[in-house]
């Protein structure tokens, strides 16, 4: 059983990767109409409901939209054009990402200065528990130990 | 030790929970459909459509003084509770102010019902089947309602129903203060 497992992951990775190459390869066709208009339609908030696309909201504002969408990409404007048609209406609240790219970087940069405080935390702690040597037994010691055993046995 | 794990929670826990506790505090207290419209100080877009009363109407003939624009539907319960105020707005400054409804998502017979049952002013009231104007407007729902001054520049835009504090105090930025 386990002679086989081997084989069959590396063909399987095998298969993986080709996929993949393939994909790069092989020129993609340009997108339709119908499918340029889906992907503004998926970036544009629907206005009246929560959380859902234009693209899969069912609502008549939502229709609206895509009738719009449609109708311009039609007239020849490019997507960057129709999404600031929407947001000169709506204002930025319109789109389902934000677009200062610091809503981007934060999360990265906060998760990197967390691993890069936790680093410091952590090589501080074993450095000092390395270097700091060990301190030599004393005759005081050893004489506070030999009495306490010796106060133990009376 | 005892200094610097001190300093680290003295310092470093403040400032990672003051600005979480304040982040929570002001985001969850905001009315997530009180977003304001990047419409207020440009002009307003500009609009024709046919009236309830099967007249064409252009958003050209709003020049020269001050507007409401209305959007409201006659399923909109809180549209029946600003309606009283628009129409003493209608009132109380006829031939100084104009007032207009836009229809939303709603049939025209649904929209004459509404007028019959709680009153209809005379303003014009347009049909928006396709639901074109009110996007062209930023509406997320009714009622919206904005208010142009006479040089057609939208002063400001009022989401959810009008009070007379608002009503009072926007019409008397647009120069309707008697």
């Amino acid at each position: 059983m386990r002679s086989l497992a081997l084989p069959i992951a590396a063909a399987a990775l095998l298969a993986l990767v080709a996929v993949a190459a393939l994909q790069l390869v092989v020129p993609r066709e340009p997108p339709t109409a119908a499918e340029r208009a889906h992907t503004i339609a998926a970036e544009l908030r629907c206005p009246d409901c929560q959380a859902l696309s234009v693209a899969e909201s069912r609502t008549a504002a939502a229709a609206a939209i895509r009738a719009e969408i449609a109708e311009q990409l039609a007239a020849g404007r490019s997507a960057a054009e129709i999404r600031q048609h929407f947001v000169a209406r709506y204002g930025d609240w319109i789109l389902l990402s934000p677009t200062d790219p610091l809503a981007w970087w934060l999360p990265a940069l906060a998760l990197l200065a967390g691993a890069a405080l936790f680093g410091w935390w952590w090589i501080r702690g074993r450095r000092s528990s390395m270097t700091a040597p060990p301190r030599a037994i004393t005759d005081a010691d050893r004489r506070r130990v030999r009495d306490a055993a010796e106060a133990l046995d009376d | 030790m005892s200094t610097r794990g001190g300093l680290l929670r003295w310092v470093a826990v403040p400032l990672l929970v003051v600005p979480v506790t304040w982040l929570l505090f002001t985001g969850l207290g905001r009315d997530p459909r009180d977003i304001p419209s990047p419409l207020v100080g440009k002009p307003l877009p500009a609009f024709a459509a046919t009236t309830l009363e099967g007249e064409e109407f252009s958003s050209e003939s709003l020049d020269g003084r001050p507007a409401l624009v209305n959007v409201w539907a006659s399923w909109c319960d809180p549209c029946v509770d600003e309606h009283p105020l628009l129409l003493a707005a209608a009132r109380a400054y006829a031939g100084e102010l104009s007032l207009v409804g836009i229809v939303y998502q709603d049939s025209p017979d649904g929209a004459r019902g509404f007028l019959a049952r709680y009153g209809d002013g005379g303003w014009p009231d347009l049909l928006d089947p396709s639901g074109r104007i009110a996007i062209d407007l930023g509406v997320t729902g009714p009622p919206e309602t904005f208010f142009v001054d006479a040089a057609g520049i939208v002063r400001y835009r009022h989401v959810g129903p009008l009070t007379e504090e608002v009503l009072v105090e926007q019409l008397a930025v647009l120069g309707l203060d008697r």
